[in-house]
């Protein structure tokens, strides 16, 4: 039987645990940049969906504007951004270019816009989500600030006896919604995932010099398999990784689009230099970033693993030479050793491990 | 045992190590100065197998392989792909001498490396299954359009424990790596 003091003790802990479990929850505007002097209004663009499949993209954007506005961020009302969008014919919701940035800002008063891809959307078990976002000024040029990942699985964390598994896809939806939100309001960003590239993986002609801020351009790579999107889902993970590093200075992709499409761009077996030249000149960039995906599949199923094989080549505008370039394959299921410890549940997860690995230790300070 | 044994037992002791021998891999000009290549275009290969993405796959581990191998560096395939345009190549998986000439001059490749993919894919023998993969590559000069170096390489197939236990082998991209290893290694030796 345990002491009268002890007992009073051990009530005062739960006590204090309740209370600060009632506590409002963390309230953090954003300041668009880490200076924290540039508060405003965010623009939240409809979700793009890189799933492959149907979505209720909607109800997705609606609860994710709603965590985003708990945590303190200003967002532009629905009906504005709507107007805005017909009065523009704005059709494509994957990025921003100069011009439409610069009209929303003059006409709405948006300082931000929230660009927000649907990478997976899975409901049978495990059900599944990974979303990517990134909060993209309305300045003259531009200027991705701050870039979030997000990929979740309900058999992620299956525990003894299966009883962390979670069956329901709302609760694995709003964990994710969660998280991202957090993350893009100066909350902790998930880790990557740990994935071990093979030795003779990368290719780094020579350390880019560490004082030195790049500007990187990242084209849409091309997908060689059968997913359909995988080329931009893993330029997206490029650019994410590269913001995150903070030498590198990403150009929009919104933009890059753009010029692609005004000066008819075709690249159809990767970049060539005569393409590299026009896009070093046209987008003031010091290197080009682009690759091949070979393989992304996300399988369903409790013990279906993901598979990533992807290649990325470095071009830089000084030489006109690959400076770095990686190619590899993994799956899921590799630094399994013991009863699933160290699986990965989703083709995004993989990817962002193999990318963040890759460029950390390569191209990272 | 008795001293007469001996002879017909060295005898077929050196006839089963003579029959283990496999035949000869790897050609080598011995009058080329491998020294002086710095820059090498992998041309698309040519694929025998069934499998269409084959020699895509081969050619993207290739490329990555020998540029992390840091001996050589290998022209981007895109810009690969505009000298070929460019010269009007028909058949780019097999080059004619002058059509080489021509497409290195234009993306400035000290040469050119061809090859072909011979078998990609799963193999079986009775019950048994297992991954397979064989490959061949021909580097040739770019002044003379000479093969200075020639490979094949075959990894994969179905082992003793393949045959008795079944599992199917290792995973395709795995062989994929150890064959174009392989390769890459047979080049510097």
């Amino acid at each position: 039987m345990p002491s009268k003091s002890s007992f009073s003790s051990l009530v005062a802990g739960l006590l204090v645990l309740l209370v600060a479990g009632c506590a409002p929850w963390h309230r953090a505007a954003w300041t668009g940049d880490k200076a924290g002097n540039a508060e405003g209004v965010v623009a939240i663009l409809p979700l793009q969906n890189l799933s492959g499949g149907s979505a209720p993209l909607a109800e997705l954007k609606q609860e994710f504007a709603r965590r985003l506005a708990l945590r303190g961020m200003a967002i532009l009302p629905e009906a504005q951004l709507e107007q805005f969008m017909t009065r523009h014919r704005l059709r494509y919701v994957g990025g921003i270019d100069a011009t439409t940035a610069q009209a929303l800002r003059r006409e709405t008063g948006a300082q931000g816009v929230l660009v927000t891809q649907l990478e997976l959307y899975r409901t049978p078990f495990p059900p599944r989500i990974a979303l990517t976002s990134r909060l993209v000024t309305t300045e003259d040029t531009p200027r991705i600030v701050r870039m979030e990942s997000v990929a979740l699985s309900g058999d992620d964390a299956p525990g003894l006896l299966g009883v962390g598994l979670v069956d329901k896809p709302r609760e694995v939806t709003d964990r994710a919604l969660r998280l991202l939100a957090e993350a893009l309001t100066g909350g902790e960003p998930q880790p990557p995932p740990r994935v071990s590239l093979g030795s003779d993986s990368v290719y780094l002609a020579r350390p880019l010099d560490p004082g030195r801020s790049y500007r990187v351009t990242v084209l849409p790579f091309y997908d060689k398999g059968s997913h359909g999107y995988a080329g931009e889902i893993l330029a997206l993970h490029f650019i994410g990784e590269l913001v995150r590093q903070g030498r590198f200075q990403v150009v929009e992709p919104g933009t890059v689009r753009e010029d692609l499409l005004r000066y008819r761009i075709i690249m159809e077996d990767g970049v060539s230099l005569a393409d590299a030249e026009l896009l070093f000149g046209m987008l003031s960039t010091d290197l080009i970033l682009s690759g091949e995906v070979n393989d992304y599949q996300d399988l369903q199923g409790a013990q279906a693993s993901p598979k990533v094989d992807f290649s990325a080549l470095l071009l830089e505008r000084s030489s006109r030479r690959a400076v770095w370039s990686m190619g590899d394959h993994r799956t899921g299921m590799d630094r399994v050793r013991f009863f699933d410890i160290g699986r990965i549940a989703t083709a995004s997860a993989l990817a962002t491990g193999m990318v963040h690995q890759a460029i950390a230790e390569s191209l990272g300070r | 045992m008795p001293k007469r044994w001996i002879p017909p037992l060295m005898t077929l002791v050196v006839l089963a190590l003579a029959g283990c021998a496999g035949p000869a891999e790897v050609f080598r000009d011995p009058n080329m100065d491998f020294g002086a290549l710095h820059t090498v275009a992998i041309m698309p290969l040519a694929n025998l197998t069934r499998e269409s993405s084959a020699a895509e796959r081969v050619r993207d581990v290739f490329t990555t392989k020998l540029l992390a191998s840091g001996a050589l560096y290998v022209i981007p395939p895109g810009e690969v792909a505009r000298g070929i345009s460019r010269v009007g190549i028909s058949n780019p998986v097999a080059p004619s001498t002058e059509e080489l000439t021509k497409v290195a001059g234009v993306i400035k490749a000290d040469a050119v490396i061809t090859g072909t993919v011979k078998e990609y894919g799963e193999v079986r023998s009775g019950s048994s299954a297992a991954n397979s993969i064989s490959l061949s590559f021909q580097l040739l000069e770019t002044q003379t359009g000479r093969v200075v170096w020639s490979a094949s390489t075959t990894m994969g197939g179905i082992g003793i424990t393949d045959r008795l236990f079944g599992g199917g082998g290792e995973p395709m991209n795995d062989i994929t790596e150890r064959a174009v290893n392989d390769a890459i290694k047979k080049l510097f030796q």
